[in-house]
């Protein structure tokens, strides 16, 4: 590259990487990742189960040991999660030995104790004391394990096979896979978790072009409006500062967007095993972390359609920055490209879910919005390529070119008009400038 | 050597003519003063020069290379619209300019820190350019104009703004700079520094030469010579003399201007006779008043 070119580009990349603001613009994402994991491993850590301790009141005199049998769970120290003790007590004694437990609660000799009446099979109630009952873990372990033991003898009651009924039922349970049809066969993958990927990495998108996209015009407006272009334009030509000024800018985001994908695509590959190796055994996580369908590929593409979209916008904002005189002026002429991006935004929603409809194939090749359009096509579509993919590159590459052109036409005006802030009609008569 | 030469360059913006079929050539090592009005197409002939607007006629070459991409790197240009980014440090800004200028990574810091210290800005290299005072951005702006030392340096009213010691300062370094054979043209409208600085002038008015040339030259061309006489006696010799066209009498001091061609010696010759000369001065018309008359008359 042009050594004057070179130095616009790392002065507009430099001066803005050094800021506080960028700094910490791209370090709250992996932060935010360090948090929410390392969050759910230092709880998992602190809140480590003890064994408990229940006084089991069985008036039925049948249900204890199979209750037992049921909650067989241990911790990691191999103690049982659950110390069930039985205890006899008889009907008259009942209510005085329940103040006694209760006194046990208080004093935190047992963590609390569970009555199961004689009755049970037919009120289907039991009751449970302790000091704490907020226990979900708890509550739930329990009131499965007797709701399984109680319809276990209600079905024996009326002749009936518990063991055949829980047998067919768990065979008849049937689990929906989806599946992916590609070019050589097909994969498994969740619909969902595909779409929450590509709105959020749309939305990346669109922030970092909208950011970066006001963060170049705002340093055209500077060299305008302190009057620096001068100074500059003498040494350099104009196009080479534009085109300057759009990559060391783009560079930032650029950066941020890498340093992003590289993270997401870490966790997706060597999240799992690392925080099993970590002795994290938190299946919901792992769950999460399995579903993220974030390939090498998609990566490569956001990348490539971020370079594409940010130049393209980006040299759209440079021409806006260069027919206004002021920031103020600015905010309101960068309006319609704001729409722009967003609208594309908006298209997005819709042809994710639909991919390949003829709306879909041609919004997507329409250059402003190709860039978020065509990649969440590419993005839903993986590891397939939605149609008109390779078209949209070359269409985008000529289109961003073309702009190219026509903005420097602009901009080589535009910066050195000082004072008053063109029309777009005055704009286009610079286009035909000499 | 020819180190600009301008052939019939002419740019309009719209209905105005702002240059019209100027022509020029400077030798190095030259201050040459840009010099005409406000409005009179000075800077607009300046950004055609530095290639910032393109002329709709006519030919510039600098160092005989029509090629700015490789011109610009011998050129130094001080406009009169400056201004620097606020948020860089001083230090950082001056290597920025220099990078834009090609040179050599070593060589703008060793320029860098040799002309903070001259100017008197050293103490300042790590501070943001906004924490600067009006008149050291100034200086901080001459710097980057002189840096990566400039065959041809183009300064736009240098002294703008500035106070009278930092004036002398800037005034020196010019001089300096064209001991070492730099060529520098100096656009102004204050002709008292235009008649200290330059060698030639070049007066445009409504866009079009009106008047150029060595300055001794133009002085000597523009054939008007006053002579200032203080004499004790009889002042009647002003009336009769053949040689003054016009003058201004106070008794014993007058103010004569000569018909064209004629000698002052034969004045002094022809008053000797008749009074006691105390003081007998030829002045020659100022730049100012040269100005003036030229402009007024256009």
């Amino acid at each position: 590259m042009n050594k004057k070119v070179l130095a616009v580009v790392s002065r507009e990349f430099l001066t803005r990487a050094k800021t506080k603001g960028f700094i910490i613009g791209t370090l709250i994402f992996p932060l935010m990742l360090v948090l929410i994991f390392g969050g759910i491993f230092i709880f998992s850590m602190l809140f480590k189960p003890a064994s408990r301790t229940y006084y089991v009141v069985d008036q039925t005199g049948k249900i204890y040991d199979e209750f037992v049998r049921m909650l067989p769970d241990t911790l990691k120290n191999g103690q049982l999660k659950y110390q069930l003790i039985k205890q006899d007590v008889q009907a008259n004694d009942l209510k005085n030995t329940l103040t006694e437990y209760q006194e046990l609660v208080r004093k935190k000799k047992i963590d609390g104790y569970l009555v199961i009446p004689e009755n049970i099979v037919d009120s289907t109630k039991a009751s449970y004391s302790a000091k704490n009952v907020s226990d979900f873990d708890m509550e739930r372990d329990f009131g499965r394990a007797l709701s399984r033991i109680v319809a276990n003898i209600r079905l024996e009651n009326i002749g009936l096979s518990p063991e055949i009924i829980r047998r067919e039922m768990n065979m008849g349970n049937v689990r929906l896979v989806s599946r992916q049809v590609t070019e050589t066969g097909e994969v498994e993958k969740s619909g969902v978790s595909s779409f929450i990927l590509t709105y959020f990495l749309t939305y990346i998108m669109l922030l970092m072009i909208m950011i970066y996209g006001a963060t170049l015009m705002r340093s055209v407006i500077e060299e305008k409006s302190q009057r620096i272009t001068e100074t500059i334009i003498s040494s350099i030509k104009p196009i080479e500062l534009m085109v300057g000024k759009i990559i060391g800018i783009c560079g930032l985001g650029l950066t941020q967007l890498i340093l992003m994908g590289a993270i997401i695509l870490a966790i997706v590959h060597f999240g799992e095993p690392l925080l099993v190796k970590m002795g994290v055994n938190i299946p919901e996580l792992l769950q999460i972390i399995r579903q993220i369908d974030f390939s090498p590929a998609v990566f490569i593409f956001m990348i490539l359609f971020f370079l594409m979209g940010f130049v393209f916008f980006a040299s759209l904002f440079a021409a806006v920055g260069a027919m206004v005189t002021s920031e103020d002026e600015g905010q309101q002429y960068q309006m319609p490209l704001v729409f722009l991006v967003l609208i594309s935004y908006f298209i997005m929603f819709s042809v994710a879910k639909n991919p390949e409809t003829p709306m879909a194939l041609w919004t997507s090749l329409i250059p402003f919005f190709t860039p978020l359009v065509m990649f969440a096509r590419i993005t839903v579509s993986d590891p397939m390529l939605p149609s008109g993919a390779i078209i949209s590159i070359f269409t985008m590459l000529l289109s961003t070119i073309l702009l190219i052109w026509l903005v420097a036409k602009i901009y080589r005006v535009g910066i050195l008009m000082y004072g008053k802030k063109a029309s777009f009609k005055e704009a286009i008569k610079w286009i035909r400038y000499k | 050597m020819n180190v600009l030469k301008v052939e019939n360059i002419s740019k309009s913006f719209g209905n105005l003519k702002a240059v019209d079929q100027v022509s020029f050539e400077i030798e190095e090592g030259v201050s040459f003063g840009l010099l005409g009005p406000n409005g009179a197409g000075k800077t607009t002939t300046i950004r055609m020069i530095t290639n910032i607007i393109i002329p709709d006629s006519g030919r510039i070459s600098i160092l005989n290379n029509g090629d700015f991409s490789t011109t610009s790197n011998y050129l130094g240009y001080l406009p009169e619209e400056r201004g620097l980014y606020r948020k860089m440090k001083v230090g950082e800004l001056l290597f920025f300019l220099a990078k834009l200028k090609t040179m050599n990574r070593n060589e703008a810091r060793k320029e860098i820190d040799y002309w903070l210290e001259r100017l008197e800005l050293m103490e300042w290299k790590k501070k943001k350019v906004e924490e600067l005072s009006k008149g050291m951005q100034q200086k901080l702006q001459f710097i980057g104009t002189i840096l990566h030392q400039p065959k041809l340096l183009i300064l736009d009213e240098p002294f703008m703004g500035l106070d009278p010691i930092n004036t002398n300062l800037i005034k020196d370094i010019m001089l300096e700079l064209k001991e070492a054979g730099t060529t520098i043209i100096f656009s102004t409208h204050l002709m008292e520094n235009a008649e200290k600085l330059c060698d030639e002038i070049f007066l445009i008015n409504k866009g079009r030469n009106v008047l150029s040339g060595k300055l001794s030259d133009v002085k000597k061309r523009f054939g008007r010579e006053n002579v200032i006489i203080e004499f004790d006696g009889d002042d009647g010799f002003l009336k009769t003399s053949a040689h003054i066209k016009k003058f201004d009498n106070y008794g014993n001091y007058a103010e004569i201007q000569l018909h064209n061609n004629a000698d002052p010696q034969k004045l002094l010759a022809e008053a000797m006779k008749v009074v006691r000369i105390r003081k007998f001065e030829i002045k020659e018309p100022s730049l100012n008043e040269i100005f003036i008359e030229t402009v007024g008359k256009n």
